[in-house]
C-alpha cells in the first residue's frame, strides 16, 4: 500500500479501524512477531515511564501461556473474517515508574492517537501508540480487554481499569475499574494483555530483546519470566543514568504542510508572527518576519485565516529561509561511560569503548549518533561484525540487512583497524533524535540518510581507532612481553657462567639481580619483579 | 693438584696461561655489567667475506669486522648465554685438570630451561643446544674472542696423523724416538704445541695424504734411505697434524711436501695443509705451512704437458688403466679452486686445464700399482731432485 493510499484510508476510516486493518504495518503480522512487538512496546512504555523522569528502572515482565495445556487455539474474533492459530498468552510488564493520571488512562489505552500537543521530545514510543496496537491486537485474537492498574508517586490510591477500544469510533470502552487503598510506597504502572502468539518462534528474538535492552540500560533491573517458568535477571550495574530527553517544539525545517495546517488550527497565537515564534524552535520575531515578507504574508494575520495556498507559500519561504539549525540540547544520549559499562556487563569482553558525536541535523532534525565496540574474550567470533542497533535506547531486531548501520559497518576496512575477519567483534550503533529516520513504518531499521549515514561512519570510525591503538599497544606489549621472556630465561646460565668465570667472587643472586636490572631497565611497558616470573627451572 | 694427578710442568703452564686469558677477557663482561651497561663480547666476524688473503704471508686472515654480541640484543642473547656458558666449563675444566673434547664440552653444557611465556602463559621448555654444532660453533667464537686455539686450552680431539723418521721428541715428561716405532707410528697429539723437537737427522718431510701408502712406504724404510719424515693426515688433516707440520716447517726450515691424489679433491688437502680452511681462517695463523710444495700426484705427471716440455710418468697403456671418470662433484670442486687466489698462478692453470680438459682423475694408490719401487725410489726422489713441485 503506498503511502498517498495509507493517508486517504486514514481520512476515511477511524484511527483505530485504520490500524486494525493495516496492523502488521505495525509489527503484529503474526502471533509470534505480535508476541514479541507486544512485549516490546510494553517493556519501552516501562522505561520511559521510569528513565525519563530520573527513576532507576525495575521492570519485570511475565509472559504465560494461558491455554492450559498449551495446545493452538483458533481464534474467530468479532468484526474479522481472520483466525488467528496460535496459543493464549498473557504478557503482564510492571514498572516502577511515574504512574499514570487515573483520568487519562482510558483515552491513553483506549484510544489512538490521543495527543493534541505539537512538542517533541525523543522518546522511546510515538504517543504510546505501540502499546494501544498491541492493545488492540490483543482484543482482536482473544476479544478479551487490557488490565492496568496504576498509581502515581504521591497518590494514595491505586486505580484499576479493564480497558478496550472501540474500534468504529476510536473511543475507549471501560469494562471494569477500581480504586484501593495505598498502602506502601509503589508507583509505577502494570498492565497485562492476552494475546494469540507463537512463543516457541518468537523466544530467540524476545531474549535477545531483553539482552540488548539491558546492555543499553545498564542502569536498569529487569526481570523475566517465560512460559516455561525460566526466570531471567538482568541486573543493574550502575546507578548513574542518562540525561532525560527535555520536551522542544519542532524547527521550522522539520516539519510538512500537513503538521503546518494543524499547528495553525490549533495554535492560540493571534498572528502569525506570534505563531511562528511561539509554535517553532530558533525563531524570532525578525526571522518570523523575514520569512512572512519572503512569503507574501501579513504579519498580523490571524493563523485560522490562511488559505490553502498561502499555507503553501509560507512552508515554500520556511524552507528558503536562513534558520538557525536545530541544537541537540533536548536530546538524551547514553554517553561513552555507559554504552561501554552495557557492553562490559553483558558481552564481557575484553576490551571495550564508545564514543558519543556532537549533534548534527538532517530535513530539520537534531540527532546524535553514539557508536560502541566490545572485542575478544567472551563476544562470539563471526565473519562480519555483531552489529547492536538502537534508535532512541531502543533495541532494533528486525531487517537488519536493510538498515544502514550494517551498511555502515559493512563498507568498514576493519584490517586497517587491527581486526582480521572473522574475529570477536560487536559493533553497538545509537541514534538518538526526536524523530529517527526509520526504512518504512516497522520502525526496525533506519534509512540511507546521507547526514545520518555520514555521522555513523564517522562515529563507527572513531571507535574503531580506538580499538586499533589498543590492538596495536597490545601488540606491541606482546612483543616487549616476548623479547624480555626471550632474553630473562637466559638470566640463570650467564649468572652461574659469570660466578664461575670470575672464582665465585660475585655471587650468582647478585648477578642475576644485576641482569634483572639491567633487562627492567629496557623494558618500557612491563617489569618482571623477579625471576621466578619467567624462569621455572634451570636443570 | 692431589687426587694423584699427575700434570707434566707444559701441561700445568699451559693451563694457567688459558686460565689468566679467559678470565681477563671476561672481567670486562663483569666490567659493564657491573656499570650498569649492556654486557656485549666483541668478537671478529668468522664470515667469509671478513676473510681476507694475506698474500705476503701466503696465509688466510680475519679482517677487521668485529660482531657485537650482547645480553640485551634478542636475537643474540642465546649466543651470548652460550658463549659464556662454554667459556665456564672450559674455564672450570682447565681449574679442574680435564681434558674435555667437544664432544664432552656438548654434553657439559647441554640442559632445559624451562621458562613461562608471559603472553600465552603457557610453560616451555628450551636447551642450552640441541646439537653439537652449536656448542662448536660457540667454541670457535670463543677461540676467536680470547685469541686462543682450543688446543691452548687443553681441549682434545681424535688423533687422526702419524709420523715416523728420524727424530726424537719430548712429550709430556717422555722421549720419545720416532725411528723406534716398529710397524706403527707415533700418533701426534692434539696438543702439538706441548711437543718438543729434541734431535734429528732429517731432510725434508713428505706428508701423505693417504694412511695405506704411508705404511707401505713406512715398511719399505723410505724415511730411513731418503731421510725424510713421513707424516700422514690419513685423509683431511685434523688440526693437530697441521699445527705439527707448521712447526716442523717454521722451527726446523725443513721444507714440507705434499702428496695426495691427482684430482681436484687432493688439490684442496694441499691448500689446507698450506692456507687453511676458508670458513676457519682465525685458526690458519698458527695452522697454514705457506711454504708447503705439492709435489703430486700433478695432471701433467698423469699426462704429461706439451707446454711445459714435461713428459708423462705413466705410460698410455698405464694411464688407460688407472684413471678414473671425474665426477660432478670434482669439475664444481676444480672450478672452485679457481677462485682461489693462491690457485691462481700459471703453473697451477696448466694442471686445472688438464683435469678440465680430461676429465679424470688418478689415485696414488695408482702408482704403487706400477710398483711401489717405481713410488719411492722412481717418482717421489725424481720429483723432489729435478724440483717438480708447485707452491
Amino acid at each position: 500500500m503506498s503511502e498517498v493510499e495509507s493517508v486517504e484510508k486514514f481520512r476515511a476510516l477511524s484511527p483505530s479501524e485504520f490500524f486494525y486493518r493495516n496492523r502488521e504495518i505495525a509489527g503484529f503480522s503474526n502471533p509470534a512477531r505480535a508476541l514479541y512487538q507486544t512485549v516490546r512496546e510494553l517493556v519501552e512504555n516501562a522505561l520511559d515511564a521510569t528513565d525519563t523522569h530520573h527513576i532507576l528502572p525495575d521492570v519485570k515482565v511475565v509472559i504465560k501461556s494461558e491455554g492450559g495445556d498449551g495446545s493452538r487455539t483458533l481464534v474467530n474474533s468479532e468484526g474479522s473474517a481472520e483466525e488467528y492459530e496460535g496459543v493464549l498468552y498473557s504478557v503482564q510488564v510492571e514498572d516502577n515508574g511515574i504512574g499514570l493520571p487515573p483520568q487519562h488512562v482510558p483515552r491513553a489505552f483506549g484510544q489512538l492517537l490521543y495527543s493534541s500537543k505539537y512538542v517533541l521530545r525523543q522518546s522511546r514510543g510515538m504517543f504510546g501508540l505501540g502499546a494501544k496496537m498491541a492493545i488492540l491486537y490483543g482484543q482482536i485474537t482473544t476479544g478479551r480487554p487490557a488490565e492496568v492498574i496504576t498509581s502515581q508517586i504521591l497518590s494514595k490510591k491505586i486505580h484499576y481499569f479493564k480497558v478496550s477500544i472501540d474500534i468504529a469510533n476510536n473511543t475507549p470502552v471501560i469494562h471494569e475499574f477500581s480504586i484501593m487503598d495505598k498502602n506502601n510506597e509503589w508507583h509505577g504502572t502494570v498492565v497485562k494483555i492476552h494475546l494469540i502468539g507463537d512463543w516457541q518462534r518468537s523466544k530467540q528474538k524476545i531474549y535477545d530483546y531483553l539482552k540488548r535492552t539491558a546492555i543499553i540500560a545498564p542502569y536498569a533491573n529487569i526481570y523475566f519470566e517465560d512460559p516455561e517458568g525460566n526466570i531471567v535477571m538482568f541486573r543493574r550495574s550502575t546507578e548513574e543514568m542518562p540525561v532525560p530527553p527535555r520536551e522542544v517544539k519542532p524547527h521550522p525545517y522539520g516539519v510538512d504542510i500537513e503538521l503546518l495546517k494543524r499547528m495553525l488550527a490549533d495554535t492560540s497565537a493571534k498572528t502569525l508572527t506570534e505563531f511562528l515564534v511561539k509554535e517553532f524552535q530558533n525563531v524570532g520575531e525578525l526571522t518570523a518576519l523575514k520569512i512572512l515578507e519572503s512569503a507574501g504574508l501579513k504579519p498580523d494575520l490571524k493563523p485560522s485565516e490562511l488559505t490553502l495556498n498561502d499555507i503553501t507559500e509560507l512552508m515554500r519561504s520556511i524552507k528558503a529561509s536562513k534558520i538557525r539549525a536545530p541544537s541537540g540540547r533536548h536530546l538524551s544520549f547514553l554517553g561513552e561511560k555507559l554504552i561501554v559499562l552495557g557492553l562490559r556487563e553483558t558481552l564481557k569482553p575484553e576490551f571495550a569503548a564508545a564514543v558519543t558525536r556532537k549533534a548534527s541535523v538532517y530535513e530539520g532534525h537534531a540527532f546524535i549518533v553514539e557508536a560502541g565496540i566490545a572485542y575478544g574474550d567472551k563476544v562470539p567470533p563471526s565473519d562480519k561484525p555483531l552489529l547492536l542497533r538502537y534508535a532512541n535506547k531502543i533495541p532494533l531486531l528486525y531487517d537488519e540487512s536493510a538498515d544502514v548501520m550494517r551498511k555502515v559497518v559493512d563498507s568498514i576496512e576493519w584490517n586497517r583497524y587491527g581486526v582480521t575477519l572473522p574475529a570477536p567483534l560487536a559493533v553497538l550503533i545509537h541514534i538518538c533524535s526526536t524523530k529517527v529516520p526509520y526504512k518504512g513504518v516497522g520502525k526496525e531499521a533506519v534509512a540511507d540518510v546521507p547526514e545520518v549515514e555520514k555521522e555513523i561512519e564517522l562515529a563507527v570510525r572513531e571507535v574503531a581507532r580506538k580499538l586499533k591503538s589498543y590492538l596495536s599497544r597490545k601488540a606491541k606489549e606482546y612483543e616487549e612481553a616476548e623479547k624480555a621472556v626471550t632474553i630473562a630465561k637466559y638470566i640463570p646460565d650467564i649468572a652461574r657462567s659469570l660466578h664461575t668465570l670470575t672464582d665465585g667472587k660475585f655471587k650468582r643472586e647478585e648477578l642475576e639481580k644485576e641482569l634483572l636490572q639491567l633487562l627492567n631497565k629496557k623494558l618500557t611497558m612491563l617489569k618482571i619483579k623477579s625471576l621466578k616470573e619467567v624462569v621455572i627451572e634451570v636443570s | 693438584m692431589g687426587h694423584g694427578t699427575y700434570l707434566t710442568s707444559k701441561d700445568l703452564s699451559a693451563r694457567n696461561k688459558a686460565i689468566e686469558v679467559i678470565k681477563s677477557k671476561f672481567s670486562e663482561i663483569i666490567e659493564d655489567l657491573m656499570n650498569g651497561r649492556n654486557p656485549t663480547l666483541v668478537i671478529r666476524k668468522r664470515t667469509l667475506t671478513n676473510t681476507i688473503y694475506d698474500e705476503a704471508n701466503g696465509l688466510l686472515k680475519l679482517g677487521e669486522g668485529v660482531l657485537k654480541r650482547s645480553f640485551l640484543n634478542v636475537n643474540e642473547s642465546k649466543k651470548f648465554m652460550q658463549t659464556l656458558l662454554i667459556a665456564s666449563i672450559i674455564y672450570e675444566s682447565l681449574k679442574n685438570n680435564e681434558y674435555p673434547t667437544i664432544r664432552d664440552l656438548y654434553y657439559r653444557g647441554k640442559h632445559t630451561i624451562k621458562y613461562r611465556d608471559l603472553v600465552t602463559r603457557k610453560v616451555k621448555e628450551e636447551n642450552t643446544w640441541d646439537e653439537q654444532k652449536e656448542s662448536d660453533s660457540v667454541i670457535r667464537d670463543l677461540e676467536v674472542f680470547i685469541d686462543m686455539l682450543r688446543e691452548d686450552m687443553l681441549i682434545l680431539s681424535k688423533e687422526k696423523g702419524k709420523v715416523v723418521g728420524n727424530m726424537r721428541i719430548r712429550s709430556g715428561d717422555d722421549v720419545i724416538d720416532l725411528s723406534k716405532m716398529g710397524h706403527g707410528a707415533y700418533s701426534i697429539e692434539p696438543t702439538p704445541d706441548l711437543i718438543e723437537f729434541l734431535d734429528y737427522d732429517v731432510e725434508y718431510v713428505l706428508v701423505i695424504e693417504k694412511d695405506a701408502v704411508f705404511q707401505q712406504l713406512h715398511r719399505i724404510g723410505y724415511w730411513r734411505t731418503n731421510k725424510a719424515l713421513l707424516v700422514t693426515s690419513a685423509g683431511q688433516p685434523d688440526r693437530a697434524t697441521r699445527r705439527f707440520v707448521r712447526r716442523l716447517n717454521e722451527e726446523l726450515n725443513l721444507p714440507v711436501y705434499i702428496l695426495t691424489d691427482s684430482d681436484p679433491y687432493g688439490f684442496y688437502i694441499y691448500s689446507v695443509f698450506r692456507v687453511g680452511s676458508i670458513t676457519l681462517s682465525y685458526e690458519s695463523e698458527r695452522l697454514a705451512t705457506p711454504k708447503a710444495r705439492f709435489l703430486g700426484v700433478m695432471m701433467s705427471d698423469v699426462y704429461g704437458s706439451p707446454k711445459l716440455g714435461k713428459k708423462p710418468y705413466l705410460s698410455e697403456s698405464e694411464r688407460k688403466n688407472y684413471i678414473i671418470k671425474a665426477k660432478e662433484m670434482d669439475i664444481k670442486r676444480a672450478k672452485e679452486l679457481m677462485n682461489y687466489k693462491w690457485f691462481q698462478t700459471p703453473r697451477w692453470k696448466v694442471e686445472i686445464d688438464i683435469f678440465l680438459e680430461k676429465l679424470s682423475k688418478l689415485e696414488i694408490e695408482a702408482l704403487t700399482s706400477k710398483g711401489l719401487k717405481f713410488l719411492a725410489d722412481t717418482y717421489i726422489p725424481h720429483k723432489i731432485e729435478v724440483g717438480d713441485w708447485l707452491a
